[in-house]
């Protein structure tokens, strides 16, 4: 367990660390909005999708900025890849590298080793995207402006839970296959091409970032609650994942 | 009128009654029905394929059989099979190890759910075998990486320890370090299930010797009765294939019976370690052999003789 807790906080580690890299620069290049906006509005023109956030984030000023560029942009895409490579390798890395036989022999049960990675997976996606958002604050006084922290917590657990749905199925695919890099890159092509079809207007619905969009997080901002369906619909999800990916690896065979 | 009370192995043991397990269309571990004697070190020999480590991960819960049922230290089979593990350890044949450990982390890695006393065990086991444990693991020989697990399986202090081809890979001054190691073990007590292609070491550890090949129990004998039965072997070669033909023909039944004939080659188990009756009956027949060997054999011959598969 130590192991596993070692690496993880390693990978918690290293997506806190590009997370807050790419939050530090979104705010020390603050654009200048009223300056800015026209341009920006021209040039999002050509995507409907892009010029609906744009607008948003004129309308609602620093906090749709942020969620845009932290939750939307950054967690999004470095967290959907995060969540599938630590998932990924999770059971299957086992397996691959010849690992799994003596990973199961000694006296601990399957339930508890499935149990601990996926809690330690989820543990570091959460910690890195909480830890990330809660340097907001200070990081916006220094342009003046702010946010609270509460409601960063609040869009962090939406965030997580999102992510978490993509790690919980790619963790279910993990418990069942002994090839990671294919499962990677399977999942990593359809986190792609779920965000390339969010920006064409007309298809926009069938992609699952909708359901992580400025929009989304700007409505936390504003309400300050959780969308408790959608949330429920994920950790609905989650479960599902988690039990078919339990009953998988409890029938593994080494 | 009562019920028959279900089957159990007695504490300390090892039990298994129909056990049997496919994977898909292909049979590897036919229905089989044994009971290894507590305290008792039985050797499971048979070549690649015959369903040693089948059997072997059956018995520790590592696959679920397709049916029958399996008791170890008097624990039945359940679940994911973590009652036996607590009571028996396994070194597996198959084996990864993560290179970026050192050997002492590696070791406690091996050993989680054990005592720290346990841990103790295995280091001091570890460098009795010479292994450097603060090196990394991914340094070490495939050799090394076999006795780091082997001191793993032989720290615990449980009752059964089932050990699948636990000297593969090591140099003959290690598999000796390795074998008394086992045969300390077997005079404590513990029972030991240890599968080999080494006759050797089966011989000189194991009181018991079960002959396994295409997922069948073939033969089921003590390393005593292996020994007796080598040392009444008898083989015969002659320069022409039709020689050993004739003489397959006219061999009597009383002299004992024909293990196999290879071309230029026949085989015979006597029924006692008197040569004499065989030898007289092969100087009356006009075919001259090219060699005869009697009282030489080994159990890798005997094996080889019987089964057609080599060992060492």
């Amino acid at each position: 367990m130590a192991r596993d807790l070692r690496y993880y906080t390693l990978y918690g580690l290293f997506l806190f660390l590009l997370l807050e890299a790419l939050l530090y620069a979104a705010i020390h290049w603050w654009p200048a909005f009223s300056e800015n906006m026209g341009a920006l509005k021209a040039m999002a023109a050509p995507l409907p999708m892009l010029k609906d956030q744009i607008t948003l984030v004129d309308k609602l000023g620093a906090p749709a900025y942020v969620v845009g560029q932290h939750y939307f942009k950054a967690c999004n895409i470095l967290g959907t890849n995060a969540a599938v490579l630590f998932a990924a390798n999770a059971i299957a890395g086992e397996a691959h590298r010849g690992t799994l036989e003596v990973w199961l022999a000694r006296p601990v049960s399957r339930l508890r080793l499935y149990s601990e990675r996926f809690g330690m997976g989820m543990g570091a996606i959460f910690l890195a995207v909480l830890a990330s958002s809660l340097t907001t604050p200070p990081l916006l006084r220094t342009v003046g402006a702010r946010m609270h922290a509460w409601d960063l917590t609040l869009c962090s657990v939406y965030q997580t839970v999102f992510l978490g749905t993509f790690f919980a199925f790619t963790y279910a695919l993990s418990a069942r296959s002994g090839q990671p890099i294919k499962i990677a890159f399977f999942l990593l092509f359809f986190a792609i091409a779920q965000f390339a079809i969010y920006m064409v207007k007309t298809i926009t619905h069938y992609s699952v970032f909708r359901w992580a969009d400025i929009e989304t997080f700007a409505r936390i901002v504003a309400t300050d609650t959780l969308p408790w369906t959608r949330v429920g619909v994920m950790l609905a999800l989650q479960a599902v994942f988690f039990g078919i990916g339990y009953h998988w690896f409890r029938h593994r065979t080494p | 009128m009562q019920a028959p009370s279900p089957p159990t192995a007695p504490a300390g043991g090892i039990r298994t009654a129909g056990l049997c397990k496919r994977f898909g269309a292909h049979t590897a571990l036919e229905p089989l029905d044994l009971t290894v004697e507590p305290g008792s070190v039985t050797g499971l020999i048979g070549p690649n394929g015959s369903g040693k480590s089948t059997m072997m991960r059956c018995l520790i819960g590592l696959v679920a059989p397709t049916q029958g049922r399996v008791w170890v230290d008097g624990v039945p089979l359940t679940g994911d099979g973590l009652a036996i593990r607590r009571r028996a350890t396994y070194a597996p044949g198959e084996m990864g190890v993560y290179r970026e450990m050192k050997g002492q982390a590696h070791l406690d890695w091996f050993l989680r759910g054990r005592d720290r006393e346990t841990r103790r065990r295995a280091r001091e086991l570890a460098s009795e075998l010479g292994l450097p444990l603060e090196r990394k693991v991914g340094m070490y020989s495939h050799g090394m990486k076999r006795q780091l697990v082997f001191a793993a399986a032989m720290a615990p202090d449980v009752p059964v320890r089932i050990l699948d081809e636990i000297t593969e890979g090591l140099d003959p001054s290690k598999r000796t370090q390795v074998t008394d190691v086992l045969a300390r073990e077997s005079g404590r007590g513990t029972t030991v299930l240890l599968s080999s292609h080494h006759f050797g070491e089966v011989d000189r550890v194991c009181q018991r010797v079960l002959f396994m090949q295409a997922g069948r129990l073939l033969e089921d004998t003590s390393a005593a009765a292996m020994r007796d039965r080598a040392a009444r072997i008898l083989r015969v070669s002659y320069a022409q294939p039709t020689d050993a033909a004739a003489i397959e023909q006219r061999w009597p039944a009383a002299l004992g019976p024909r293990c196999s004939r290879r071309e230029h080659t026949l085989v015979f188990e006597l029924p006692s370690q008197d040569p004499r009756a065989a030898l007289e009956f092969l100087a009356a027949q006009a075919e001259t052999p090219r060699e005869v060997r009697f009282g030489a054999h080994t159990l890798a011959d005997l094996y080889q003789d019987l089964y057609g598969v080599e060992g060492t």
